[in-house]
């Protein structure tokens, strides 16, 4: 019965979260192809949790589905990328075509190796806790976290520093 | 089929999604889109593979939440790249930025 719970449940949230992929990249809506986003990004969530990885899974809720998607938003606002929707021209089915077979080719090709060579597993998924993680962080890894801080600040200063060039200019 | 193969497989398929829109797609913001889809395969197959296996789990999960960090700062600039396309060439199509002829 347990196993069956499970083994529903992640095919639901497999299904989630490609459906939500797919919608995504299909939608000629950009906020709809955001709200497809959305749910894909909310699918891996679900799929963190079943994994026993909860604290990964609340993170990927309040990084990317709380500042990452709206940070998408306020760029389909300020360049009013809607009002320009993707209309269909004559090239188009080959151009989807041509995308559809590399994205299949990629995929399918890391999926055979993945299949063929896997590893060994364990039995159970253990949880990790938030405080093992922060050792982590402040331990073995501390360049890593205090090198992802500059990034985090270059970006954004950069970001700062390019949409007020632009104001200066015009 | 064992449970790390189906994640995988899940990842796979965003990776494969996302590699579609990112070729398909005429606007930047919805390649940037197609590019969170990625980035989202990769932590999941990433966490997958760190609890199914032998690895240490908490190296995994700081992994994942490292690509967090980065796909952050990178929707960051983007959306500033974006803006600063929008000004300069009147659209956020990646069609309207090819000055070069070729």
């Amino acid at each position: 019965m347990k196993e069956f719970v499970v083994n529903a449940s992640f095919a639901l949230y497999a299904l989630i979260t490609l459906g939500g992929a797919v919608w995504a990249v299909t939608a000629e809506s950009l906020v709809r192809a955001l709200l497809g986003l959305t749910i894909s990004l909310m699918g891996v969530a679900a799929l963190y949790v079943l994994i026993a990885a909860p604290f990964v899974a609340l993170m990927q809720i309040l990084i990317y589905v709380g500042a990452v998607v709206v940070l998408i938003f306020f760029a389909i606002m300020l360049t009013r990328a809607q009002a320009e929707a993707e209309e269909a021209r004559p090239g188009d089915r080959g151009r989807l075509l041509r995308s559809g077979a590399v994205g299949l080719a990629v995929a399918g090709l890391l999926a055979a190796a993945c299949l063929k060579h896997g590893p060994a597993l364990v039995g159970t998924a253990a949880e990790v806790s938030p405080a093992q993680l922060g050792e982590t962080f402040l331990g073995q890894y501390l360049l890593g976290f205090e090198v992802i801080s500059v990034v985090l600040f270059a970006a954004m200063a950069g970001a700062v520093l390019l949409a007020f060039e632009r104001r200066k200019g015009a | 089929m064992n449970a790390l193969s189906l994640y995988q497989l899940v990842a796979f398929g965003l990776l494969g999604v996302g590699i579609f829109g990112l070729l398909a797609r005429r606007s930047l913001v919805g390649m940037l889109i197609s590019v969170e889809l990625m980035l989202n395969g990769a932590g999941l197959a990433v966490v997958a593979a760190g609890q199914l296996t032998p690895m240490p789990d908490a190296l995994a999960q700081s992994t994942t939440l490292f690509v967090m960090g980065l796909a952050a700062a990178e929707s960051t600039l983007v959306l500033a790249i974006v803006y600063v396309v929008r000004g300069r060439f009147g659209s956020a199509s990646a069609d309207a930025v090819s000055e070069l002829k070729g």
